[in-house]
Formats: structure tokens, C-alpha cells, sequence
């Protein structure tokens, strides 16, 4: 099936999920699983439709290999997710339209892909900003609603200026054209360039542009939030990567300063990526909600993948388009497993949960999968992309930044630990003795997402093939593979082999264990008490401020919310001045104002 | 009374296997301690852990929970809420384990002999595999038992753990008879 | 064939490092004018924790610490003794820190499983601890890797031989070394930095619960991951070994050198560990990564 057709079959299975919802809501959400699912059918097996151009009304469409990865990714976190759609139904206020959102949202993504000229683009971007700023506030606040529309706005703004300033430049719509005429112009280039990509920073929530992130994903339905995370976030990545790669930033940018070898105006958006990380790494690591944990470390994983982008080199940029592919399949998977426990529980408070391993086992297990692949730890696909990163930088010499995505890489590891320990692990509360585990409907996304992340860890070849066929096609170095073994400039990574000698290990530590005398069982409670007696294991359990004495060290920090808020203040008595002076009932104004005026008349009137 | 000293005639005979051997000379030359610092006898324990006696030489340690643990060093006197937590910490400890009594107190009462609060005899409760006399002992003293309670576990004589399982239900109808069952149970009665 | 070697290369490994903590408590005892045990006394200690009793506390106790102790193992494995290597081409410096997280994070969920506050108390503190030493030291070895165009620990140790003791990295980077082993004395989590463990604060932490087999493990999970860190530094600072004993020797000495320090310190709290990780090591790695990226003093 061509594209155009699965497009227009996605805008219409919008349409017929809407009239299904409205008679039946549960029904119409068993029609999003249904109709996503045969979405990434279509979209996976159209592979050799790569190459192809067509034109739905006015829009023109071209189908790029990068364009189909990002697609293929987008679809495959929405179907995923939909399996959860059924079992939020009754606790969400408006059904159909969140169930025509959900899949006029994913018509939207699927179409901004493939979009040929930039009008299209803005079109399709708008589309899915509108639609999930309105799905945003049938979860908990409306206030989060708002927030991500702002920045988004801002974002957004930027990037139809900056269409609209190639197009009075260039006289032309077409990506490829547009933004090749800039290749010459510097001065202009780096113009677009900074405001073009604005869309792109607002959406993967970069330094200062991340606040949205923990308020939307957070409160968003626990539904839609491994979209927002693992699927929409990852639109701004495309962006970044239609400015640094389309626009040929390198090229464009070749005769300007140059720090630690690289033009200063990549180098400006590279520390800003930075910045997300370690911001993103110290604010998940004190965060309560797990939601808002996770939502930071969107953050910082988004500030590896602009930084990879924006190297457009061999290895890091296969890293970044690998590490999306990664993220989104964990981060999507860490969400479902918290929306799992959500269902059965009605919070995603850390320090109210615990010992959720012996209730939910299959979700702790997805959920440890999916954190080992977000901190990059093998035998994991996080493992795999943050090693290209990581000696990407090495080869460049990037201290700087390199720094950064160490104190991301290693803070991570605080910060995944902490629902592990505090809702999985640790106590449970006697009033969720008897809960029971998460139906099977909604255990069969996890598994899947958490069965890739180990899949792509321990076979990264069949991910960098096709990687290597995009990096080809946009016309830089193919990542290198020799068999199972990825060849970078300064190592080499089998991490095939890695996984077998993981595999050997753990065999014999399980002999080693079994040999040994057996061990007695005992309760949760039977614990070392300096021989205190306890009988309340909520008392009993450590989540509250679980990194006290760390986050103690930057508790004081200068922050960007604080300053906008002062911002919305000053805004806001601004105006209410305006009100007063000009906008006032009162007759002594009026008369003030009649008075000046004529005061003004007749000085200036002399000149007249 | 008259079981355990039954038991112990019984127990006289060297019945172990080749591999309980083996343990019991792993065991009896890394012997990790926990004591329960009760009475004066707590005391006595610095110098001997430190560098002018050194119990590591004996490949001897002082350990921080129970689960470690191999020996119980109960250093003075038990009144009956400081029994409950001793008898507590005894069962959290891992097979086999052993308890040392320190002093005179855990012996009669020593010094509180008449007292109403104390526990005169500890091995009513627990199964003491030996006893180091004295008001208090000196490190000597102490150093000595410890060899003691090495020679017993290599030869296998320190079977107390095995007692307490086999007569549990004596020691624990003692317990009960000295400590009353409790009634409420919250996080400030016990 | 290769796992018959890896095999073989673990025993060494064990009974190497088991061998050197053995001698090494005997050098602190005579470090604190005491007689000490035998130099087997580690032997004792670990087969005695093996021979015990345990007590379980559900799937996930048991599941970690042998999740935990794969891990390190299979860690241990990647790393060269001497010239000696069970695979070829996977030292590579990322994948063996990677990998060494994974015992860790084995070891974090166990402790966290167990119900203890206090393991958990335990496991935050060698988390943040690990953010402290285990970024500077990074910082390094990025600018190392682009120094050198390689990030195999054979690598960086066949550059160093031929030219004597001058040639090794310590010597040819002074600050970096100083970094090196500060950020070791952490990653071995020795005094000063070793809060994770207090026995008398927090009943040793993440052992809280451990005893019999699980203990036992964890003893073998420890000796494996201080063989690890320490050959880490042997190999990219001291010039690895031309052959298995010089390796060896290299080894005693360092490991030695680090232990007596510990002897002579008290304890930092963890964040004090944090603020001295991100103010001295932190600079020297920026100095001597600027160092080297610009004007290459020291890479010849």
C-alpha cells in the first residue's frame, strides 16, 4: 500500500473511531489498538516505498528513509500504548475526543514525517500540538495544558518565521531547496538556523525550553504520557535534525569561529543540550512522583540526542538515531509500567507505594529492563547508542560535553534506582495486600517494548543497518559494522559477545548459588531492627527524600521556573497598569486623559 | 534441665562428617561476633578487639547485624525487656551460632542476684555454649574463653544452636514464663 | 575455548586478589602495631560465610545478588592480565565500567529488596558516591581516548611499555594520575570514602541482611570488583605488564599503597565526598584534559 493511502486511512480511522466512540467509548478504544497496530503493519512492511513523492491536495509528501525510521518509531509507541486505552475509558472526562485525538495525533506525526515543503510541515506540526494540548488536560491539571501550549507557541512562532523568512529568500517552499540556497549565506543561515530549530528545542524539552515536560507528562493521562515521552518528544528531534542536516549546518557555518573544533553556533546549541542533561539528571533525581522522574530524564536523554544530532558525524549521529529508537521504547515502557501500577493502585506517589515486586512481578521485571536500557548499561540498546555518543566525543575531544553526558549517564542511575527501590521494592503497605497483578491485554505492549530493549542490545546490527542506510542517504559516513562487531575510530563494541560473556557470568553465579545451602525464608518484616520490635511497615519503608544529603548540595539552585514566574507577575501588573490608566471607568481619568491630550494639541499645535 | 544434660551425654560422641569438618574448622577460625552491650561488660571488649590484645589474630571481628554474625556475646546483666531483644536478635542469626555468657551476672545475677527486674540464668532462654566467669573478666580471661570456644567448635562440642531447635518448645515456655506473652502491639507497646 | 580460558581466568583472579586482601590485612594490622590474622584468613572468612545458613527474603534477594555477582564476573573477564586476554577486543574501557554497573545495580536491588531501610540508606549513599568519583575520572579518560585513538585497556598499556618507568601515563600526566588514584581510592570505596558501609551508623548498609550463601557471594562479588578497579588503573596509568607477574607486581604495590592510605584517614560524609569529588579531582581532570587536547604535552 503507497503512503498516501495509508495517510488518508489514518485520518479517516480518526473519524470512524470518533462515531464508534460516541456510541461505545470501550469499543472505540479497542479500535485505536486495532487501527495503530495495522498502521506500523503497513508502515513496516512499506519499506520500498523510500523515494516515493505524491501530493495529497495541496501538500506535498516525500517519503526519506529518515523520515520512515522516525515514523516507524512514532507508530510503534502509539500502538503500544493503545493497549493501555481501554482500561482508562471510565476515568477519562471527554472519550471520544480523546480517542479521536490519540489517532488524529498519530495521522498528524506519521504525515509531518514525510512532508516535502515546509508549509506542510507547520501544518502537521500544529496539528499534533493542538491535538495533544487538548488531550493533556483530561488528566490531572489544566494548568500543565497551558504551560506546554505556551512554550510550544514559542516554539512554533520561531519556526513559521523562520519558514517564512527562507521562503522570502529563497522563493520556494520545498525543504531541500529552501534550505540548500542557505549553504552560501552564512549570515542567514545561522538566522534560520537558530530560529528554525526553536520548534525543535521547545518539543525535546531543552534547557531552558524543559519545563513543560515534567508538567505535561506528569499530569497528562497516564495513557498518553509514554506518547508524550517516548513518541512526540521525539518530533522536536526531527526538527533538530532538518536544521542541522537538511540546512547544511556544517557547510554553512564552515568559515565562523570555532571552539573545541566545532562552529560556535553549534557549539552554543551543543551546551545547551548539555545544560539538559545535567539539569535533567539533578531534578529527576529529587523528583516524588515517578511520572515527573521519568519526564526529567527525558530531558536529559534529549540533550544526548541534540547533541548527537548536531555532530552529524559517523558515530554520534548513528548513536543519536539510535538512542531515539531506544529511549522511546524504554521511556514508553517505564510509563506503561507505572500507569500499570497506577490502575491498580490510584497513585504514582513514590513515597506511597512499595513492595510492588511482590504484587506486580511482570511489571517490575519490564520496568528493570527498561531503566538498565535508559541508564545505558548492557547488555541493553541504551548501552549501545550511549557508547557511540560517548566515543563520539571522546574522538572530537569534547571535554565539556563529554562531562555532561557522563554526570547524565551516571546520574541516571540514581535516579532509575529510586522508584525501584521505593515503589517496587522495600515494604508493602498492608492496603495494597490485595491487589491483583495487570491483566494480560495490558502486559503484552510491556513485554514487547521491554523484549526489544533487550533484542536491539544484544543484535544492534539489524537497527545500525537501516541507520546506516539514512546516514548514506543524507550523505555522511555509514556507521561501520564488521558482522556483529561495531567498528568505531577508537574501539570496537561486539556487544553480542558482551551479552555472551554477561550470560557466562550469571551461570556461574546461579551454580555458585545453587551449590550452597539452601536458605531460609522469611518475611518482609523479619528484618534487622537493632532488635527493635516494628509492626507498620509503611513506617517501616525508605522513599522519601532518598538522596537527602545529595540533593541538600543543590537545594538552593537558581531555577528557570521561578524566573518565569516572576516573569508571568511583573507581566501581569504590566497589564493591570495599562488597565488602570487607559481602560478605567473612572471619570477623573478620563478627564486626566482629556486634559493631557489637549495640553498635547496645543503645545504641539504651534508646530503644526 | 534434665533433657539438656541428657543431650549433652549424647552429644559427646564425635557423629560429623567429613564436610561438617571442614565447616567446622572454617567456623571455628572466623568467628564474627555480635554483642549485646547490656552491663559493664562492654567495657572489656575495646582493648581486647584493639591492638594490645588483637582478636583478629584469632581471626576474630566485631559485626553490625545478626545475619553475620556467628557468636552472641551477652556482656552483663538481661533485665526482661533487653531478654526479649536479645532472644530476637538470637533468632535472626544464621545456623550455627553460638552464645557466650560474660560475667557473672548472665551466670546467677551476679551482683543483682536479688534483684526483681533482672534475669538471673541466662541459659533458661538461650543455650549457652560457654561461659566466661568473672566480675568482669579481663581481656586475658576473654582471649582465653575465645580459644575456648575455638577448641569446642573445632572438636564440635558447641552444639547449642542444635539444642535450642530440638528443645525449643522448653526454652520457649521459659521465655514466656519469665516475659509474659504481649497483649498490645503498636509502634510503642511491644 | 574461550570460556575454558575465562574460566581459569576468573580462578586467578580470585585467588590473586583473595590472596592480596589477606596479606594486606596483615599489613594494616602491623599498620596499627598489631599481630593481625594469617595472610589466609580471607579464605577462611568467605568459605565459612559459603558454609552457612541464610535467611531469604523473596525472589528479588536472591535474584540480585547473583544478577550482581554475573556481572562482576563477567566484568572480570574482560579484563587483561598482562598481555593475557580471554577475548579479544572487548577491554574496552566504556563497556568495562558499563558492565561493572550492572553487578552494582544487582547488588542495590537485592539490598532494596530485603525490606531494610538501612540497605537502602546503604545503596543511596554508594550511588551518590559513584556519581562523585566515577565522572571526573571519566572526564579523563575521554581526553585520553582522543589523546591516544584507542579505548582498550591493552591499548593504552602497550602504548606505555618500552620506554621504562618514565613512559607510564602517571608519570607523563602527573595531575591526571593524582585524579586516578584519588577517583580509585573511591571506586574501591575505602577510607575516606567509604560512608556506604558504615557498620556503626547504619549496620553496614547494603550487607545489612546478607548472611550465609548471600554473604559469601557478596565477599566474592567484592574481591572481583576490587580486582577490576584496580587493573583499570594499573593498566591505563602504570603500564599494564609486559608479562602476567610484572602485571602482578604492579598490582600488590598499588593495591598495597592504596590500603595504607585508608589506614591513616577518617570518614568523609557522602556529601562531603560529593563536594571534594566536584572541586579538586573535578579541576585536575579539566586541566589536564585541556592539557592534553591543546597543546598535547605529555603524548608523544
Amino acid at each position: 500500500m503507497g503512503f498516501s493511502t495509508l495517510i488518508l486511512f489514518m485520518i479517516i480511522s480518526a473519524i470512524v473511531t470518533y462515531a464508534v466512540s460516541k456510541q461505545n467509548s470501550k469499543a472505540g478504544a479497542y479500535l485505536t489498538v486495532l487501527f495503530s497496530t495495522i498502521s506500523l503493519l503497513i508502515l513496516f512492511l512499506g519499506k520500498s516505498n523510500i523515494g516515493n513523492e505524491f501530493t495529497l491536495l495541496y501538500m506535498n509528501f516525500k517519503v526519506t528513509a529518515i523520515g520512515w525510521y522516525f515514523s516507524i518509531i512514532m507508530v510503534l509507541i502509539y500502538s503500544s500504548t493503545s493497549f493501555f486505552n481501554p482500561y482508562w475509558m471510565e476515568k477519562i472526562l471527554h472519550k471520544s475526543s480523546y480517542n479521536f485525538l490519540y489517532m488524529f495525533s498519530l495521522a498528524a506525526t506519521v504525515g509531518l514525517f514525510f512532508s516535502a515543503d515546509l508549509i506542510t510541515l507547520f501544518i502537521f506540526w500544529e496539528i499534533v500540538v493542538w491535538s495533544s494540548t487538548f488531550i493533556v488536560p483530561l488528566g490531572k491539571s489544566r494548568r500543565a495544558a497551558v504551560v506546554y501550549y505556551t512554550i510550544s507557541s514559542v516554539g512554533s512562532m520561531a519556526t513559521l518565521f523562520a519558514i517564512m523568512f527562507v521562503y522570502s529568500k529563497s522563493g520556494t517552499f520545498n525543504i531541500n531547496e529552501a534550505f540548500a540556497f542557505l549553504a552560501t549565506q552564512p549570515t542567514i543561515a545561522s538566522f534560520v538556523f537558530f530560529t528554525f530549530i526553536m520548534a525543535g528545542l521547545t518539543k525535546i524539552g531543552i534547557f531552558p525550553f524543559h519545563i513543560w515536560l515534567p508538567l505535561a507528562h506528569g499530569s497528562a493521562p497516564h495513557t498518553f504520557s509514554p506518547v508524550l515521552s517516548g513518541g512526540l518528544v521525539k518530533m522536536g528531534a526531527f526538527i533538530a535534525y532538518i536544521s542541522v542536516g537538511v540546512l547544511p549546518a556544517y557547510k554553512a557555518f564552515s568559515t565562523s569561529l570555532k571552539i573545541m573544533g566545532m562552529p560556535v553556533q553549534i557549539y552554543l546549541l551543543m551546551v545547551l543540550g548539555a545544560i539538559s542533561m545535567v539539569v535533567g539528571t539533578l531534578m529527576a533525581i529529587k523528583q516524588d512522583d515517578a511520572k515527573k522522574l521519568i519526564a526529567y530524564s527525558s530531558v536529559a536523554n534529549g540533550g544526548y540526542i541534540l547533541v548527537g544530532l548536531l555532530m552529524m558525524d559517523q558515530l554520534t549521529f548513528a548513536g543519536a538515531l539510535m538512542h531515539i529508537f531506544n529511549h522511546a521504547i524504554a521511556s514508553a515502557a517505564a510509563f506503561l509500567t507505572i500507569a500499570a501500577i497506577a490502575h491498580r493502585t490510584g497513585t504514582t506517589k513514590i513515597s506511597e507505594l512499595g513492595g510492588m515486586i511482590h504484587k506486580m512481578p511482570v511489571s517490575y521485571v519490564v520496568y528493570l529492563i527498561s531503566i538498565i536500557s535508559l541508564a545505558g548499561i548492557p547488555p541493553m540498546g541504551g548501552f549501545v547508542s550511549k557508547w557511540l555518543i560517548v566515543q563520539g566525543l571522546a574522538s572530537k575531544g569534547l571535554i565539556f560535553i563529554a562531562f555532561a553526558a557522563f554526570f547524565g549517564s551516571i546520574g541516571s542511575f540514581l535516579y532509575v534506582f529510586r522508584p525501584l527501590a521505593g515503589l517496587f521494592l522495600g515494604q508493602l503497605a498492608p492496603k495494597y495486600e490485595n491487589i491483583k497483578p495487570s491483566t494480560i491485554f495490558m502486559k503484552i505492549p510491556m513485554v514487547i517494548l521491554a523484549a526489544m530493549s533487550i533484542f536491539f542490545g544484544v543484535f544492534p546490527k539489524y537497527l545500525l543497518a537501516v541507520i546506516g542506510e539514512i546516514q548514506s542517504s543524507i550523505g555522511i559516513d555509514p556507521i561501520m559494522m564488521n558482522g556483529n562487531t561495531i567498528v568505531a575510530i577508537n574501539g570496537v563494541l561486539n556487544s553480542n559477545k558482551v551479552a555472551l560473556i554477561f550470560g557466562f557470568g550469571f551461570m556461574i553465579s546461579l551454580v555458585i548459588f545453587l551449590v550452597l545451602p539452601k536458605s531460609r525464608k522469611v518475611g518482609l518484616m523479619d528484618t534487622f531492627t537493632s532488635a527493635e520490635f516494628i509492626y507498620t511497615p509503611e513506617l517501616y519503608h525508605y522513599a522519601n527524600s532518598f538522596y537527602a544529603p545529595f540533593e541538600r548540595l543543590y537545594k538552593n539552585h537558581p531555577s528557570v521556573e521561578k524566573f518565569l514566574d516572576k516573569f508571568a507577575i511583573k507581566t501581569e501588573e504590566f497589564g493591570l497598569l495599562i488597565n488602570s490608566l487607559f481602560f478605567s471607568h473612572k471619570p477623573s481619568i478620563t478627564v486626566f486623559w482629556a486634559m493631557a491630550i489637549m495640553t498635547l494639541i496645543f503645545l504641539g499645535g504651534v508646530n503644526i | 534441665m534434665e533433657i539438656i544434660s541428657n543431650n549433652l551425654e549424647k552429644d559427646k560422641k564425635d557423629m560429623r562428617k567429613v564436610w561438617e569438618k571442614i565447616g567446622d574448622y572454617f567456623r571455628a577460625n572466623s568467628i564474627w561476633m555480635m554483642w549485646y552491650c547490656t552491663g559493664c561488660g562492654a567495657i572489656e571488649m575495646p582493648p581486647t578487639m584493639t591492638s594490645r590484645f588483637d582478636m583478629e589474630q584469632l581471626g576474630m571481628g566485631p559485626m553490625a547485624t545478626p545475619r553475620q554474625a556467628d557468636v552472641l556475646l551477652i556482656t552483663g546483666y538481661l533485665s526482661a525487656k533487653t531478654l526479649r531483644r536479645v532472644i530476637y536478635s538470637y533468632e535472626q542469626m544464621q545456623d550455627p551460632k553460638y552464645v557466650i555468657g560474660f560475667g557473672s551476672c548472665t551466670i546467677n545475677g551476679g551482683i543483682y542476684y536479688d534483684s526483681y527486674a533482672t534475669m538471673k540464668q541466662l541459659d533458661h532462654y538461650l543455650p549457652v555454649d560457654l561461659y566466661i566467669a568473672g566480675c568482669m573478666p579481663r581481656p586475658e580471661a576473654v582471649m582465653n574463653g575465645f580459644d575456648t570456644l575455638i577448641s569446642m567448635i573445632k572438636k564440635g562440642e558447641a552444639k547449642g544452636w542444635k539444642h535450642y531447635q530440638e528443645n525449643y518448645d522448653w526454652y520457649h515456655e521459659n521465655q514466656l514464663h519469665s516475659l509474659g506473652e504481649v497483649y498490645v502491639k503498636d509502634e510503642f507497646h511491644e | 575455548m574461550n570460556f575454558i580460558y575465562a574460566f581459569l581466568l576468573l580462578l586467578f583472579a580470585f585467588f590473586f586478589q583473595t590472596s592480596i586482601t589477606g596479606i594486606n590485612r596483615k599489613v594494616m594490622a602491623r599498620l596499627q602495631r598489631r599481630r593481625g590474622p594469617r595472610w589466609f584468613q580471607q579464605y577462611i572468612d568467605i568459605f565459612k560465610a559459603m558454609s552457612k545458613g541464610s535467611t531469604s527474603h523473596g525472589w528479588i534477594f536472591d535474584f540480585g545478588v547473583i544478577m550482581a555477582l554475573g556481572g562482576i564476573m563477567a566484568t572480570a573477564i574482560l579484563i587483561p592480565i598482562g598481555p593475557l586476554k580471554a577475548f579479544p577486543d572487548v577491554d574496552n574501557i566504556f563497556i568495562i565500567t558499563y558492565l561493572l554497573a550492572v553487578g552494582m545495580l544487582g547488588m542495590a536491588m537485592s539490598a532494596s529488596g530485603s525490606g531494610n531501610p538501612w540497605a537502602s540508606i546503604g545503596v543511596s549513599r554508594a550511588l551518590t558516591n559513584m556519581l562523585a568519583y566515577d565522572v571526573p575520572f571519566m572526564v579523563l579518560i575521554v581526553s585520553f581516548i582522543f589523546a591516544f585513538k584507542t579505548s582498550s585497556l591493552s591499548g593504552f598499556a602497550a602504548l606505555q611499555q618500552g620506554a621504562g618507568v618514565m613512559g607510564w601515563n602517571f608519570f607523563r600526566f602527573p595531575l591526571g594520575g593524582i585524579l586516578a588514584l584519588i577517583c580509585l581510592q573511591g571506586m574501591l570505596g575505602k577510607k575516606p570514602f567509604d560512608s556506604f558501609i558504615a557498620p556503626a551508623e547504619i549496620a553496614s548498609g547494603p550487607m545489612v541482611e546478607y548472611g550465609g550463601r548471600h554473604l559469601g557471594m557478596l565477599f566474592l562479588l567484592h574481591e572481583f570488583s576490587t580486582f577490576i578497579e584496580v587493573s583499570i588503573i594499573v593498566h591505563i596509568f602504570f603500564g599494564g605488564g609486559a608479562s602476567p607477574l610484572e602485571f602482578m607486581i604492579k598490582y600488590a604495590l598499588l593495591y598495597t599503597f592504596m590500603n595504607i592510605i585508608a589506614g591513616v584517614f577518617p570518614r568523609f560524609k557522602i556529601d562531603q565526598a560529593v563536594k571534594f569529588y566536584y572541586k579538586v579531582p573535578l579541576a585536575l581532570a579539566f586541566i589536564q584534559g585541556l592539557i592534553i587536547i591543546f597543546t598535547g604535552l605529555g603524548v608523544s
